[in-house]
């Protein structure tokens, strides 16, 4: 470690460095030496509760105190040296704390939650590595580990949504879930690699810090200037759309959303930590990071693409009768809500945002797998053929589980933004400010507030869907199957535990000691560097009135219309409820066009190389032939009959040469004979 | 008077019978007895040149020479045919070709 820090400070980055590295030693020890043992979902949450003691040690001494950044030289190319290190400031200690304090009410829910399955074991050390990845992701100081778990995230993320392997439902979901956060890595990596150029450096505090060099830079004349150089500005803007690419990816915003609601494939509770409360915060996370980056016109894009993809978001979950699939839509449309505060300018709201949605969205999540649980063990015990995440077949369950109930309705009630909780707080801030903002905007951008105001609206309805579908009203099933036997309960300790933890971090207190004003939340000053942000209009009144009178009439409506009045319902044949239920055919386009087009290219690709490529090789291969032929054709017939030829002239001079010798000494005298005169003949002549 | 030309030919008319003899016969004695003609055919041509040898007759004597020494050829050539005979049971040349490639 650097020598030059404080002995205080050299200690808290151990304790971080230790906080991180516990949960992958977890991984190791069950990795080598549990193998199929129960006791590793204990070592994993023992690891993680340990991590959490750390983080939170950490925390207090680094947040709201200076930055700490500690580095060392990793490794050299040429004259570039390139540091690795950790950087502990306010956004990362957050995160530590946040990602941590999630992930153990997560572990110790899961060990009762994945108790039956087969790879309990397995489970445990894809969650640790998943744990590790995250944690490492928001402690590291440089762009190339940041980029490396970056992608260790995906790819745990990718192991946890193929947990259940066996089902090719969850194949495809982790396959699609890889290869579209592959698309987003490769916006990061164009991004890092743009910035290096530019900057010469990976160090994200030397890029991004107080007066470092992205402050330092600007734009002028078409060129990105910086102390080190100039490029051209679209090398600026080609950054940035791999930046939005990477958060896209990762926190499901519009264009590359469609992975995270087929995630739900994998155990419920690897949803409520990875895709609702910390990977896919990744993304907004990343924002953070890079926030110095973006200018006027790209943060514009941020907001709108935010904007638009909470609304959309929104308006699929109020359709959908799958659970987790309701949940999965509403985390998108949250993100959205933090895509568009960063885009706005409410940075500290988002990052509030972003917090206090780990929470409630966590504790969503679990409830539903609660429910999904029991729900499997009727369907188990009754061999009925149903999908137990359909809320269909639910109804009237807040007397068969009060505590999941009582947890559900709080988390609910945060999610729509209802005073008291810490979700009123935060997404207040983002609609405040996302008015504010708009207040010096023209055109089409004065409407990004009023559909987030829409969106948060939609948001109570379908949670109140959601909810009253659930807990109220009868059970459908048990009126569909009278003879069916239930039972049914909020389950052991472990569960109780994690659901009472996460409720009661979803209520204000947690966060401020204000139920009202979210400008007292601590964790929204400790983002601003001065108070800038005075009750000055009237939007700190009217919006949150707004939101909470309309929110609690829609819900009112919602819980009229699928509670009391079961027989009447909304119409489903409209061409918006179609929209809707098929999630604005996005999927269904991307199948159509992109997929298809994608398939199309590879198999015209296959075609080529079978047919070009293939076909020249064996084009080769047969001239090859050819030739060869022609060579032993003419070895055989040439060469060799040369060589028989004279063999046959010496076998024919041989055979006539044998005649001679007979044996039969009386024909060897009149051969003499015969020769001895014609010698004397020719004597004769010749003379 | 005969005359040298005489014994010459009759010397020739010998050797020819003892050449034909030799290549035509399918009996080893008889071969041998044309050898034997044909040595006779030489000794009278030795005799016959023996006239211009007056002094020291060495014709005469080459002819008594080669005579005992066609009887000793005879001796051992009837000694060679009789272990053939025993060999082979013949004593046709032709039949013993057993040195034959």
């Amino acid at each position: 470690m650097n020598p030059t820090l404080p002995y205080n400070d050299s200690q808290t980055v151990t304790l971080a460095i230790i906080a991180v590295v516990l949960p992958f030693a977890a991984f190791v020890v069950n990795f080598l030496l549990l193998g199929k043992s129960k006791a590793s979902g204990w070592v994993s949450a023992l690891a993680i509760l340990a991590s959490t003691v750390l983080a939170a040690n950490v925390f207090f001494k680094v947040w709201d105190n200076h930055t700490i950044h500690a580095q060392q030289v990793w490794f050299t190319i040429g004259a570039t040296k390139v540091q690795a290190g950790i950087l502990l400031n306010n956004l990362s200690v957050l995160m530590l704390l946040l990602v941590s304090v999630i992930a153990l009410p997560v572990h110790i829910y899961s060990t009762a939650y994945m108790k039956d399955d087969e790879g309990y074991s397995r489970y445990f050390r894809y969650l640790s590595l998943f744990c590790f990845s995250m944690l490492a992701l928001v402690m590291v100081d440089n762009l190339i580990l940041l980029y490396a778990f970056w992608e260790m995230v995906g790819f745990s993320s990718y192991l946890l949504i193929g947990f259940w392997f066996t089902r090719g439902s969850a194949i495809i979901a982790n396959k699609k879930a890889f290869i579209m956060n592959r698309i987003g890595d490769i916006g990061l990596l164009t991004a890092i690699i743009i910035l290096y150029t530019q900057f010469n450096t990976f160090d994200l505090e030397t890029l991004f810090g107080n007066q470092g060099l992205i402050s330092l830079s600007n734009i002028a004349n078409g060129e990105w200037v910086s102390a080190l150089g100039s490029i051209p500005a679209i090398w600026q803007y080609i950054a940035f759309g791999g930046i939005f690419l990477a958060v896209a990816a990762k926190s499901a915003q519009f264009p590359l959303h469609t992975w995270l609601p087929d995630a739900m494939e994998g155990p419920t509770s690897v949803s409520a930590l990875i895709h609702a409360a910390t990977m896919v915060a990744a993304g907004v996370f990343l924002l953070g990071r890079f926030y110095p980056m973006f200018n006027e016109a790209e943060l514009t894009v941020l907001a709108v693409i935010g904007c638009f993809t909470a609304f959309m978001a929104a308006t699929i979950a109020l359709t959908q009768n799958d659970l987790k699939r309701i949940l999965a839509y509403s985390t998108i449309s949250q993100l959205g809500f933090m895509v568009m505060a960063m885009g706005v300018g409410a940075y500290a709201s988002s990052l509030f945002h972003l917090a206090t949605h780990a929470f409630f969205k966590c504790l969503l999540f679990l409830v539903a797998g609660i429910v999904i649980h029991q729900m499997k063990h009727i369907k188990d015990d009754n061999n009925l053929n149903i999908d137990p995440q359909n809320i269909l077949h639910m109804g009237g369950l807040r007397k068969k589980l009060p505590l999941t109930f009582i947890a559900a309705l709080i988390g609910g009630l945060a999610l729509v933004g209802f005073p008291l909780t810490s979700g009123y707080l935060s997404k207040d801030g983002i609609l405040i400010q996302a008015f504010d903002w708009s207040d010096g905007k023209a055109g089409i951008l004065k409407l990004v507030p009023y559909v987030a105001l829409l969106t948060s609206w939609l948001t109570a309805f379908y949670v109140a869907r959601l909810i009253v579908k659930v807990f109220f009203g009868e059970f459908r099933l048990k009126k569909m199957n009278p003879h069916i036997h239930i039972h049914m309960g909020d389950g052991g300790w472990q569960y109780k535990l994690a659901l009472v933890f996460l409720a009661i971090c979803c209520l204000f207190p947690v966060f401020s000691y204000s139920p009202v004003f979210y400008e007292d939340a601590w964790l929204f000053k400790g983002f601003l560097p001065v108070n800038h942000l005075a009750r000055e209009n009237m939007y700190h009144v009217i919006i949150p009135v707004l939101v909470v009178i309309l929110s609690v009439v829609v819900m009112y409506g919602a819980y009229v219309a699928y509670a009391k009045r079961n027989s009447w319902s909304f119409p489903q044949t409209g061409f918006l409820y179609r929209l809707s239920f098929h999630e604005w055919y996005i999927d269904k386009f991307y199948n159509h066009v992109i997929v298809r087009f994608v398939m199309w290219f590879s198999n015209a690709l296959y075609w080529f190389d079978k047919n070009i490529i293939d076909g020249f090789v064996n084009l080769l291969e047969k001239i090859g032939v050819a030739l060869a032929g022609i060579a032993a054709w003419f070895d055989k017939h040439i060469v060799d009959g040369l060589l028989h030829l004279i063999a046959g002239i010496v076998q024919a001079i041989g055979n006539f040469a044998r005649r001679f010798q007979s044996g039969k000494i009386q024909y060897y005298l009149f051969s003499m004979l015969l020769v001895l005169i014609a010698v004397f003949i020719f004597k004769l002549i010749w003379t | 008077m005969i005359g040298l030309n005489d014994f010459m030919i009759v010397s020739v008319v010998l050797f020819c019978i003892g050449l034909f003899i030799i290549v035509s016969k399918k009996n080893a004695i008889q071969i041998l007895i044309g050898i034997e003609l044909m040595l006779n055919a030489a000794i009278l041509n030795l005799v016959a040149f023996g006239k211009y040898d007056r002094i020291n007759n060495g014709g005469q004597m080459f002819a008594l020479f080669a005579i005992v020494l066609a009887a000793a050829t005879t001796a051992v050539a009837l000694a060679i045919i009789l272990n053939v005979y025993r060999q082979y049971k013949t004593i046709d040349p032709d039949k013993i070709n057993q040195l034959k490639d």
